[in-house]
């Protein structure tokens, strides 16, 4: 583990708990980096143009610099190209931002191809606006052998227009496969649910004890990158439960888009279990709901949203009952559930199999032959088969979607008729 | 279930050297994911030599809601030039915030069509068609 200095400038008249937390998040992020945390410079200042926090704070953190000896120092606020090369120049180490420490951490993370395209875009998006500033601070002390004389800013910031766009075209190909994968698997009647909510909130526990699978779970931002799903039955029905990278406070744009096919399985469900940590501060909860709200609000197509109230195990029932009062409007359609417990899982069960596109329930009579057989084992693979007598005819009570419904009905038409 | 006020201002732009704005409240009652009842709207145009400034807007809001009972006003971080929320808040007389759940971005989606095809109908008085007797 590399040793950081986190920093923190925050903007004058915010109030305490919101800054504490931004802090703490930001002290998440660097463990989900792999980093140890070994000192945190605060400022309650506006933001200074050469150095974000005021140039005696930053002669603070260069002094720190060079006892703690640090890998990196990471500043919480965004840091412009001139910030971050002032205060390398001062501080004699790397200086980098929240923003450079999520690339880092979902660098890391990537497995799949596709991920490691989206962290690379994300990465040259974060860098296009900076490409110019970044050469021409080099050009500053400029030694032989950096791309020659001549105007290279605009160059330099060609290139990396152009690989943007080549790693973009590579993506929207993969990104039409998962929406064929995504029709193919709605035609073939699965319902599609997906877990989203704030990083931390118990995602990956619900999917786990949902599911009862071993997917990796860890107390640690980011844990989860590369969405994963898997068969859920509920009463009967057959969904695709899908677990997703979690939200996160102020991620910028370049960022969620760059991610997209992360989050694009919770817009294209059919429900969405946003998950809720409830044991945390109410003011904390609120944020977090009215950040993921707003994610929703540009994004969602049509969805219904079931909030999962997880973590209810840590809080006795009164703290519980008082908490939900009081996130009542954020939270729609509230279940509450402990993932780590069980708690409630069979009430959220339940829930989702209402929000469920309805299924039609029918008698279906079928006489005696190999053809009804075959039609009997495909009704057990398509819908619910509540019950079935074999007598002179086969007499079943089905329960299945509106396709499967009329081709049964054309097909005990068509055998009665022989 | 909440009952919440949204708002929305259009024309915050130079128009023939003046600024026409019209201001929509909608009042409504939503819950976390609905917008459940819509119980009124009100509209207001406003005309303005200089550009607004917050107290104008914080004006225009309260003049538009005036009548629309004690609820909360909800309105857009960018009509009240994206100052912090505690801020806004002490400049009313009454109960206000930024939009936080989809229910109240519904609401003020709904403020903001109202207000802009009300200001485009006041705008082009030749767009009214009028009605032939024989039709």
């Amino acid at each position: 583990m590399k040793d950081v200095i986190l920093v923190q400038r925050r903007i004058p008249r915010c109030s305490e708990s919101e800054n504490q937390r931004k802090l703490a998040e930001l002290r998440e992020l660097a463990r989900a980096g792999n980093y140890n945390v070994v000192s945190e410079v605060i400022q309650t200042r506006n933001p200074d143009r050469q150095y974000q926090v005021g140039k005696g704070k930053a002669e603070e953190v260069a002094e720190l610099a060079l006892s703690e000896k640090p890998a990196k120092i990471i500043f919480y606020n965004p840091l412009s190209v001139t910030q971050v090369y002032n205060l390398s120049e001062m501080c004699k180490c790397e200086v980098i931002d929240k923003f450079q420490l999520i690339l880092e951490i979902f660098a890391s993370r990537a497995t799949t191809r596709r991920s490691r395209m989206q962290v690379e875009l994300a990465k040259l998006e974060y860098e296009l606006p900076r490409a110019r500033k970044i050469v021409s601070l080099l050009k500053m002390e400029e030694r032989p052998g950096f791309m020659g004389l001549g105007g290279y800013e605009d160059s330099y910031e060609q290139d990396v227009k152009k690989r943007i766009s080549r790693i973009k075209k590579e993506l929207s190909t993969g990104q039409r496969d998962s929406e064929n994968l995504r029709g193919y698997r709605h035609s073939k009647g699965f319902s599609l649910l997906s877990l989203a909510g704030y990083t931390n909130a118990g995602k990956s526990t619900l999917f786990r004890s949902l599911v009862d699978e071993n997917v990796e779970v860890e107390n640690m931002l980011f844990t989860t990158l590369s969405p994963t799903t898997r068969y859920l039955n509920i009463n009967g029905r057959w969904t695709l439960l899908t677990d997703t990278v979690g939200f996160i406070e102020d991620l910028p744009h370049f960022l969620v888009d760059a991610f997209r096919s992360t989050l694009e399985d919770v817009f294209r469900a059919d429900i969405i279990l946003l998950v809720v940590d409830i044991s945390e501060p109410v003011d904390v909860i609120r944020k977090k709901l009215a950040v993921s709200h707003e994610i929703f609000w540009e994004q969602l197509e049509k969805a219904t949203i079931i909030s999962a109230i997880n973590k209810a195990d840590r809080l006795s029932p009164e703290e519980l009952s008082s908490r939900l009062k009081s996130i009542a409007y954020l939270a729609p359609n509230p279940v509450v559930v402990s993932a780590k417990t069980g708690e409630g899982l069979d009430e959220l069960k339940d829930i989702i199999y209402s929000h469920l596109p309805e299924w039609k329930r029918f008698t279906l009579e079928l006489p005696m032959s190999g053809e009804s057989m075959s039609a009997v084992s495909w009704l057990f693979e398509e819908g619910i088969v509540h019950s079935i007598n074999y007598g002179n005819t086969v007499v079943m009570d089905v329960e299945a979607r509106n396709e499967v419904y009329h081709k049964a009905r054309s097909l005990e038409k068509r055998l009665s008729f022989r | 279930m909440e009952r919440i006020i949204a708002v929305d201002i259009s024309g915050r732009h130079r128009h023939n050297s003046r600024y026409l704005m019209v201001c929509a409240a909608v009042s409504l009652s939503v819950s976390g994911g609905h917008v459940k009842q819509i119980h009124g709207v009100n509209i207001k145009p406003f005309v303005s030599d200089n550009p607004p400034e917050v107290v104008d807007v914080v004006q225009m809001i309260e003049r538009t809601v005036e009548g629309m009972g004690g609820v909360i006003i909800v309105a857009e971080e960018g009509d009240l030039f994206n100052q912090p929320e505690w801020l806004s808040n002490s400049m009313f007389t009454a109960s206000f915030k930024y939009p936080e759940s989809l229910s109240e971005r519904m609401g003020i989606e709904i403020a903001h069509h109202i207000s802009l095809s009300s200001r485009n109908l006041l705008l082009d008085p030749r767009s009214w068609e009028p009605i032939k007797d024989n039709l």
